[in-house]
């Protein structure tokens, strides 16, 4: 029975993912917070048609911590550029989460900040380890995702980011 | 239970059969496998292990269709990664399963959940699968939006014991409900002014059956129902914000509290305040008496079955060295604060050159509370079936557990260099935090270059120091990176442990690992020797048992 289940499952999985490769996903919508403490559905992570950056990062990760401060100093000619937006959120659980924003604003950023404390939205997302950055476009698609950062990785990633505010492909 | 899954199981076909006749709905999932091949190693203390091949593994799905979502993890932990299994965290089967329902009104979620009321202090349900820790609920949930500015939360469950799914042995259970108003969003006269302003409470009960005499407590006397309450305010005005959560718990007599009575308390207090280029946080926590779990007859040094979350506050470090000093919270037993200064000097000033210079300096200080035992517990010998101690709500006890002061400053040079520099004085209690030694007094320098040789290629090098007269001596630990953005990551690091007492115990723990990453798959590979220490995550520690031999890990997403 189980057996017969699980071949079922498998099967149908494989199918659908075969059927849905070229279908780019929906940004989940998830409760997270704002800095301030208010609810926050991630629906309403929205840039106006432009394209939209979001990095799911926590302060005791260096690597996130590389990768943002090296988009910090590029970030005002891409957004000069493309109009690109950069939502930058949080994993930080409770014992550190009351202290992004002090951080954030000590780095003097100027992405918008968001918490996931309790990893709602990374479980949605179905991510394993940070830095992960993915991208949007104007339909709130993911449509180019990356996991861990690499000096230089930010140039690919602004790249993409024209493409998208170009309305060119991709690939 | 096994039919929830089976019906799970049976709606996920169902769903996504009729998502993919419809072309609508969206199916995404994750797939982790972390392997080790251990090799024994008698100098470090990494012992032969009865299956040389080990690892954790798992698959997650999750089926998606406007606001209905489906999900699945099967976990293979059956010979798993050696740490795990020490702490018990060996099975397999379908661990995580549910169906959640989500509109702008409401959320229900049937199944395994995790959840989260205010800062934790009165329950939440969490993973951290590094850690080996998953205390989600198989239950419902609900979270309801009645309207703008109010959340009403609440769960019902039973709590996942590792892989022991024999869930008609078990007796206990979990209920809970939390509500938070959001004041400004109400009255929206306050925003205008700059003011937001949020409180709110939760009341968590648990139950567990009483048939067995517990310490010295009969069975009619062992409070089978458990209650925490807790309540919270979030205030800010303009750049200046106060977060307070504080609880309270009623008569839990278990083992890791000695079985006494008292009521168990925390408080914790954060205030910010920042602008660009400058913040600043203050925090205060207080927890005594505070580990709240589904069993009462469990350890406190076992991460399982949790209900609640007392955070360590004090800074977190990745530093390699001071792994083995990391501060582990004290749920029943801890005092303290922490307070930390982030600065940037500006950007194209003098002194902070073209791209700024920033600045951090923390400190942080933890005592035990200050206990003074009851007449009783006195005669007794053992408090157990007594009100244990009194201890006056804010005063210091006699034992330093962990103390932090610490400074750093992080400079880019021009386009290419990259320079960080840092400096910790740590005092840690090795007797109360990893039952073993005395108070260690611990300098650590911490030094790391980035260099980028083009926009591909780039070096990364640390160079950190670790000086103790205590427990095991001076360790030094260096590592270089070479990366080739954005596939290809090359490194090797060595931690010699140069100034250990014992001569033969002057190891070196080297590492190799080469790692590419495509898109959200990674694959990595490494062969090194790993010291036998602690991990810490979030301030919940366990025990890492000395390794040899040669890992491969993989993960994707799709």
């Amino acid at each position: 029975m189980k057996k017969t289940v699980f071949l079922g499952l498998f099967l149908m999985i494989g199918l659908v993912l075969f059927a849905q490769e070229k279908k780019a996903q929906q940004f989940p919508s998830v409760d997270i917070k704002t800095l301030d403490g208010k609810a926050f559905n991630t629906k309403d992570i929205t840039n106006e048609g432009k394209p939209i950056i979001v990095s799911l990062w926590a302060t005791w990760c260096k690597p996130c911590l590389a990768e943002l401060m090296a988009i910090d100093d590029l970030y005002e000619d891409w957004v000069e550029e493309t109009g690109v937006k950069l939502y930058a959120i949080s994993i930080d659980d409770p014992k550190t989460a009351s202290r992004v924003a002090p951080f954030v604003n000590g780095k003097g950023w100027e992405f918008t900040v968001l918490l996931d404390q309790n990893w709602d939205l990374k479980r949605a997302l179905n991510i394993v380890d940070i830095p992960f950055l993915c991208i949007l476009n104007g339909d709130g698609e993911i449509v180019w995702q990356h996991t861990s950062y690499a000096p230089g990785s930010e140039y690919e990633v602004f790249e993409i980011v024209k493409k998208i505010a170009n309305g060119e492909p991709i690939e | 239970m096994k039919q929830i899954k089976l019906v799970i199981t049976l709606l996920f076909l169902f769903a996504v059969g009729m998502g993919y006749a419809q072309n609508s709905g969206h199916i995404s999932g994750d797939v982790c496998f972390n392997g080790m091949f251990y090799i024994p190693d008698s100098l470090i203390g990494a012992e032969k292990v009865e299956s040389k091949v080990r690892a954790n593994s798992w698959l997650n799905l999750n089926y998606n269709n406007g606001g209905f979502t489906l999900g699945a993890r099967y976990e293979f932990y059956q010979a798993p990664l050696i740490d795990f299994e020490k702490i018990g965290y060996k099975g397999q089967g379908i661990t995580h399963y549910f169906a959640d329902y989500k509109t702008d009104l409401l959320q229900v979620t049937v199944g395994t959940f995790y959840e989260q009321f205010g800062s934790g202090l009165s329950f939440r349900a969490y993973e951290d699968r590094q850690l080996g820790i998953d205390n989600s609920l198989l239950g419902a949930r609900f979270r309801v939006n009645p309207y703008k500015g109010i959340a009403v939360k609440g769960v019902w469950g039973i709590e996942r014991n590792n892989f022991d799914f024999d869930y008609t042995k078990r007796s206990d259970m979990i209920r809970g409900v939390d509500g938070e108003v959001s004041l400004d969003q109400i009255f929206e006269k306050l925003q205008e002014k700059g003011f937001s302003l949020a409180i709110g409470g939760s009341f968590v009960s648990k139950f567990e059956k009483s048939t067995e005499y517990q310490g010295f407590i009969p069975p009619e006397k062992v409070p089978q129902n458990v209650g925490l309450h807790a309540y919270r305010i979030n205030f800010g005005y303009k750049r200046f914000r106060l977060e307070a959560e504080m609880a309270s718990k009623i008569n839990d007599p278990n083992l890791t509290n000695d079985f006494i009575y008292k009521k168990g308390e925390a408080l914790l207090v954060t205030t910010t305040y920042s602008q660009k280029g400058f913040g600043v946080s203050a925090s205060f926590i207080r927890a005594d008496n505070m580990d709240f779990r589904s069993q009462r007859n469990i350890s406190a040094t076992t991460p399982i079955l949790g209900i609640n979350y007392i955070p360590a506050i004090n800074r977190q470090y990745s530093y390699q060295l001071l792994g083995n000093y990391s501060y582990a919270s004290q749920p029943n037993n801890q005092i303290g604060f922490q307070g930390q200064v982030n600065y940037q000097i500006p950007k194209k000033s003098k002194l902070g050159g073209k791209y700024g210079t920033d600045l951090t300096f923390n400190y942080s200080r933890f005592h035990t509370i200050e206990q003074i035992p009851v007449e009783e517990a006195l005669s007794l010998g053992t408090p157990s079936g007594t009100d244990g101690y009194t201890s006056s709500f804010f005063k210091f006890g006699k034992d330093l557990l962990y103390q932090d002061i610490g400074f750093d400053v992080t400079k880019k040079i021009n386009a290419d260099w990259k320079l960080m520099l840092g400096y910790n004085y740590i005092d840690y209690n090795l007797l109360i935090l990893q039952g073993h030694g005395e108070l260690a007094h611990i300098h650590h320098i911490t030094s790391e270059v980035t260099y980028r040789i083009n926009r591909k290629h780039a070096l990364r090098g640390e160079l950190h120091a670790l000086f103790t007269k205590q427990d095991m001596g001076d360790w030094i630990y260096g590592m270089l990176e070479y990366s080739i953005s954005p596939n290809w990551f090359f490194s090797v690091g060595d931690q010699y442990n140069y100034g250990n007492q014992a001569e033969a115990m002057r190891i070196h723990y080297y590492n190799f690992s080469v790692a590419y990453v495509v898109g959200a798959t990674r694959i990595a590979a490494n062969f090194g020797k790993t010291k036998e220490g602690i991990l810490c995550i979030g301030g919940v520690c366990r025990a890492v048992p000395a390794s040899y031999g040669f890992g491969l890990n993989i993960t994707t997403k799709f």
